[in-house]
């Protein structure tokens, strides 16, 4: 028998902890220098190209190509991969790869399930959309201060520029900085392209929420990403005698590099500053107003990446109680001088654990979060739901330490009577529920615990994305079951806040491609139908089944009020609408986006939650029974896209975009700018 | 003072505005009672326009200073202040006189310093000319067309991908004109005023240059606010919140950009091109990276034109800097001490540099402020910077400043003769709004159709404008009615008479 063959668990890979200026400095040096360990992939060709990423080293500025590194090569793979160095393509070939599959880990153990990147949808509605195995990553793709997500490209782009001179002569070019040597830009990067996959409608801004939310949940996880390096980590503690409030490499560092780049710096002025008299950084106190008054997307993102933060330290704080007790016999007070490395150790294993569990609360969230025009509100309640549904017993308060955190900085969500855990938790979708066995929902849910059952082992992403696919749309798929269970049936209606009655037309929805029953219906997508699979602290099991409806509506707009629906199979007007050529008001048009996240338990078959934001007037709808447009969202979506957000667009945007509510010339690009 | 005989004091000047178009071109001619004492002109452009429809508008000017003017002030050169002098070229070099001119500092050649700037910064509008012109040129490719046509919304990318080229490609021709990828110099129209229209009578100037009693103007005085002279002031863009109408963020730098699109640096060599050794170049093109990239189902995921977008930074940089670049003068009539502002295009990096002039021999004035508040809280005429836009007129420190209670404002913005992408900038609503209170509607713009006061362009600036008027009192009213004239038979230009 021979002997067998051991696969390893993890491909060391050596990398910058942040970002090369920090190898400069003689007090971060040795930290800055670490080895990722990123899941071993047997089949990684040279690239890497392996079975997430495709690393396409193409310079089209030069026009050249750059060979690519081969990490199985027994020469790397004898030394952890190359060495840091960014003189070395090829090396930065490896740092991206690094980089972005332990951002891709990251998800997977947060969520339980495999990262699906974000399908090409197709101009053919037939077929619809077609599956991407791999988002490329082109290290050098720009010469700009600039990287971005391109969801039209499912790629990666990465930009590298001039060191600026000192003196401002327009000297000719000196050293280059490259953005894909810096941990945090491709963790945030890479977030940008996994949460694309998820929810594919946030890059349209329907709010001041949306853009904001997607460069600040991309600067959560390449933030707290950095906790996950334990050098890092224990330097710190050690640095700040266990107090990261007080002053902190995370926050801080990460800082200055950004701010020579551009908008990724600015995403942490929230968190702290340098003070200008003692020149040390400090976290940085809340105003209580920064979400009603601060609207520029990214000062905006700060606002909650500084609650997360603050969450996150107030975790930290209570975790690390009793060892303090301990450490200082009950005084409080630490001893002067260095701390015990004993004490360092625990102090940094729990703020691991608590940058962890942070992390983990904040993608898990993404499961309850509704699938277009999300505001920081549905979030904290995604947050709390999420963690309701795994953690009964919340005896660290975590919960209360979000909610404490966002309450400080102005963030509520809309509606609520109270402001607590409870009322905080979202509503369930009881009410749906029939008689026996004609109840739609215990129909469903069989149906959902079949897909369950198909899709649980299931390793390979294609074929969980084609099962997925075939559970949505195939034949007695979930599109034909809700669409014929469902239309007409008010109370599901009611609960979606979609158009499933037969007058669909009326409501600017288009017509469904499909027959079902051998009639038409209305139009709508199933996004992202996904097994959510965990286990809980006190060894719970959840096992949910979840996904998302979206609906779009045309709505023709006069004089900033709606007017009518129009037919959403008309192109828009390209470029600036608003006005002709000389001036006079043209017929103003624009899509409403409206969906619903829909959550069902598999273990109680019920259908558990529902997060939606509504085409339809809900409360109207309620009272009255009378199915209407909702004017306020319309009202609102409008008057943001058409003139609040206006006011916030960078000058790049002014000059050289097509409007928010024309977000298709790389969004991420212009949002970076 | 040499000459007090009050015949010669000036009691007025009536400011002429051509309207050709978006763009800049003025008379100022400066009375004693009926007597013309002083004919001035600013800059002589326009977005687009061709000789047959300019040519009118430039012999009315012609006839109006009777082929003559003592001054003429070029602010900076882009082509909506410079165009009209090529245009109709024939108009200014014969028979008509400009007994002086005044240019920025900056735009003295003879100097090797601006000299070599000005060559390094050629380079910069060259690299903004070839990119706009390889976008442009990409675009209308196949290739761009199978890149994005099986994709959802297909159609629309490539509309907002055109936007975006169309919008670079005006950015480019206020700068540059003629075959792109050959920097000929400067603007044609800057080159005719100087080896042209100039007969050795340039004067340049510097922020804190006084001049007084020119000939003709006693009682009159000049003062050079901008542009400032150290760079990173001229850089300098946009002020954030409260500084200036937005919130900006300071562009950085493109020189990496600029060296890959014109294939050379700024020393005329090659280093800093490739950012690597060339051993790290791919040696074969079979490798399985290269074949995916090449892959023809994969050609929706080529980034081949990408980068060519960020000249979108380029662009937005050569304008701030060219703009701010702008020659600012103040003019004061002594004696009641009213002050008329004509600040070219200067955006907020020149603005903040006003409050730092040391003015030598001037007194500070009593409540102890900077001078140059003074002159802003005096102003009386302020000719809008920038077109109205947002960045063209700074908040705290410009604005907010003038609070003359007979201040009236003129804006050269016309949507019919104007760069698509400028729409989205022009006119700024904060600074309207504004602009339209502290003057009591006292705004004159130089084509009100088709500009709306709201962004759902139901409330036509003209009817806020006539609102903001109805404030003022009887005596303000009637004075406006006679100070403001436009002319109705051709609608060549509109005057408006300040006085002394």
């Amino acid at each position: 028998m021979p002997i067998p063959d051991k696969i390893p668990a993890f491909r060391r890979l050596r990398g910058y902890a942040f970002d090369p200026s920090l190898s400069l400095r003689s007090d971060t040096a040795f930290i800055n220098n670490i080895v990722y360990n990123v899941p071993w992939e047997t089949k990684l060709d040279p690239g890497p190209v392996g079975e997430y990423l495709e690393v396409v080293d193409y310079d089209p500025t030069t026009k050249k190509h750059y060979e690519p590194v081969v990490l199985n090569n027994k020469n790397l793979l004898a030394q952890d991969g190359l060495q840091p160095s960014e003189v070395n393509p090829q090396f930065h070939q490896q740092m991206v790869y690094a980089v972005a599959m332990t951002t891709i880990t990251n998800f997977e153990t947060a969520l339980g399930r495999k990262v699906i990147w974000a399908p090409r949808r197709l101009a053919d509605r037939d077929k619809y959309a077609e599956y991407v195995a791999r988002l490329r990553v082109y290290p050098h793709a720009l010469r700009d201060t600039n990287a971005y997500y391109s969801p039209q490209k499912k790629a990666l782009l990465f930009g590298y520029f001039e060191a600026r001179p000192a003196n401002n002569t327009l000297h000719m070019p000196g050293s280059f900085v490259f953005t894909c040597l810096s941990h945090d830009i491709i963790a945030h990067e890479v977030t940008h392209a996994i949460l694309d996959g998820m929810y594919p409608a946030y890059s349209e801004a329907s709010n001041p929420d949306v853009l904001a939310f997607h460069e600040a949940f991309a600067d959560i996880v390449a933030l707290f990403q950095h906790f996950t390096f334990p050098e890092v980590l224990k330097h710190q503690v050690a640095k700040t005698r266990g107090d990261l409030a007080s002053q902190n490499l995370l926050g801080e560092l990460a800082q200055e590099f950004g701010s020579a780049i551009g908008s990724y710096g600015s995403l942490r002025d929230a968190i702290g500053e340098i003070d200008p008299v003692t020149k040390t950084w400090k976290a940085k106190e809340p105003r209580g107003d920064e979400y009603n008054t601060v609207m520029e997307p990214h000062q905006r993102g700060s606002t909650l990446v500084s609650a997360v933060f603050e969450a996150f330290l107030s975790i930290y704080k209570g975790r690390i109680k009793d060892l303090l007790r301990m450490a200082t016999g009950g005084t409080g007070v630490l001893p002067q001088g260095e701390l015990h490395p004993d004490l360092v150790n625990r102090l940094a294993s729990e703020a691991s654990k608590a940058a962890k569990h942070v992390l983990n609360m904040c993608i898990r969230a993404l499961d309850y979060c509704p699938p277009v025009d999300i505001t920081f509100g549905d979030y904290l309640r995604a947050i709390i739901t999420a963690d309701r549904a795994l953690v009964n017993n919340d005896s660290l308060d975590y919960r209360l330490a979000f909610i404490e955190a966002f309450r400080r900085r102005g963030i509520y969500p809309q509606g609520l009577k109270t402001f607590s855990v409870d009322s905080l938790e979202l509503m369930n979708g009881n009410g749906l529920a029939g008689n026996g066995k004609d109840d739609p929902i215990q129909i469903l849910t069989q149906f959902f615990r079949k897909y369950a059952s198909d899709i649980s082992y299931e390793q390979d992403r294609e074929k969980i994305f084609r099962i997925s696919r075939k559970y949505i749309t195939g034949e007695n798929g979930l599109h034909s079951r809700l669409s014929e269970k469902f239309l007409g049936n008010g109370k599901f209606q009611m609960l979606t806040g979609l158009v499933f009655n037969t007058n669909w037309k009326d409501f600017g929805v288009r017509t469904s491609t499909k027959k079902y029953l051998g009639g038409e219906g209305p139009s709508y997508q199933i996004q992202n139908l996904r097994l959510v699979s965990r286990v809980g602290p006190e060894n719970n099991l959840l096992n949910q089944v979840v996904f998302s409806l979206v609906q779009r509506s045309g709505i023709v707009m006069e004089a900033g009020e709606f007017k009518e629906h129009y037919h959403l199979g008309e192109p828009l007007p390209e470029g600036n609408a608003g006005a002709t050529e000389d001036g006079l008001p043209i017929q103003d048009r624009f899509v409403l986006y409206g969906g619903c996240t829909m959550i069902f338990d598999l273990n109680t078959q019920e259908l558990k939650y529902v997060v939606c934001k509504p085409l339809l007037n809900i409360d109207k709808l309620k009272k009255t029974g009378e199915v209407e447009i909702d004017r306020e969202r319309i009202r609102q979506q409008y008057n943001y896209q058409r003139e609040e957000g206006l006011m916030h667009l960078s000058e790049y945007n002014r000059y050289f975009g097509s409007g928010l509510h024309h977000p298709l010339n790389e969004p991420f690009c212009f949002l970076h700018h | 003072m040499p000459n007090t005989n009050s015949a010669n004091k000036v009691t007025h000047a009536v400011v002429r505005m051509y309207c050709m178009g978006t763009g800049d071109c003025f008379i100022i001619k400066f009375f004693a009672g009926d007597n013309v004492r002083f004919k001035m002109m600013i800059d002589c452009g326009v977005w687009t326009g061709g000789k047959d429809r300019l040519t009118p508008f430039m012999e009315d000017l012609k006839e109006y200073v009777e082929g003559e003017v003592d001054l003429l002030v070029i602010t900076h050169e882009h082509l909506d202040h410079v165009s009209v002098f090529e245009t109709c070229s024939d108009v200014f070099t014969n028979n008509f006189t400009v007994k002086k001119i005044w240019m920025s500092w900056s735009e003295n050649d003879s100097l090797s310093k601006i000299k070599r700037w000005k060559t390094e910064y050629g380079e910069k509008k060259r690299a903004l000319a070839l990119a706009s012109e390889r976008l442009e040129e990409a675009l209308m490719r196949p290739e761009e067309r199978e890149a994005f046509i099986n994709g959802a919304d297909g159609l629309a990318i490539m509309g907002a991908r055109k936007h975006f080229a169309a919008a670079l490609s005006n950015f480019s021709m206020l700068h540059m004109q003629g075959v792109a990828g050959q920097y000929k110099g400067m603007l044609e129209g800057m080159r005719i005023v100087k080896k042209e229209i100039a007969n050795d009578n340039i004067e340049y100037m510097y922020p804190g240059n006084i001049i007084e009693d020119l000939p003709g103007l006693e009682g009159v005085r000049f003062y050079v606010l901008g542009p400032p002279e150290k760079w990173d002031d001229v850089e300098t863009e946009g002020g954030g919140e409260g500084e200036s109408y937005t919130h900006n963020k300071i562009l950085k730098g493109e020189e990496a950009f600029a060296v890959a699109i014109t294939g050379t640096n700024a020393a005329g060599g090659t280093d800093g091109i490739l950012p690597f050794e060339a051993f790290y170049e791919s040696a074969s093109d079979n490798n399985n990276v290269r074949k995916s990239y090449d892959d023809p189902d994969c050609a929706w995921r080529t980034i081949e034109n990408e980068w060519l977008f960020s000249a979108g930074n380029l662009a937005l940089r050569i304008g701030t800097l060219t703009n701010n670049l702008s020659l600012v003068i103040a003019i004061e009539f002594e004696e009641n001490r009213r002050v008329m502002l004509f600040p070219g295009d200067a955006e907020y990096g020149s603005w903040r540099t006003w409050h730092n002039i040391s003015w030598e021999g001037i007194e500070k004035p009593e409540d102890g402020v900077h001078f140059t508040q003074d002159l802003l809280r005096r102003t009386v005429f302020y000719k809008i910077a920038h077109h109205m836009s947002h960045n063209g007129t700074a908040e705290r420190l410009g604005l907010n400043m003038m609070e003359h209670k007979d201040l009236a404002a003129m804006g050269s913005l016309d949507y019919k003769v104007i760069p698509p992408a400028w729409k989205g900038t022009m006119p700024n609503r904060e600074m309207l709004q504004e602009l339209l209170r502290k003057t009591k509607g006292r705004l004159m713009i130089m084509n009100e159709k088709g500009i709306f006061y709201d962004f759902h362009d139901q409330e036509p600036i003209a009817g806020k404008i006539k609102q903001a008027r109805s404030k003022m009192n009887v005596g303000e009213k009637a004075a406006f009615e006679d100070d403001f004239k436009k002319d109705e038979t051709n609608g060549y230009y509109i005057d408006y008479k300040v006085k002394a």
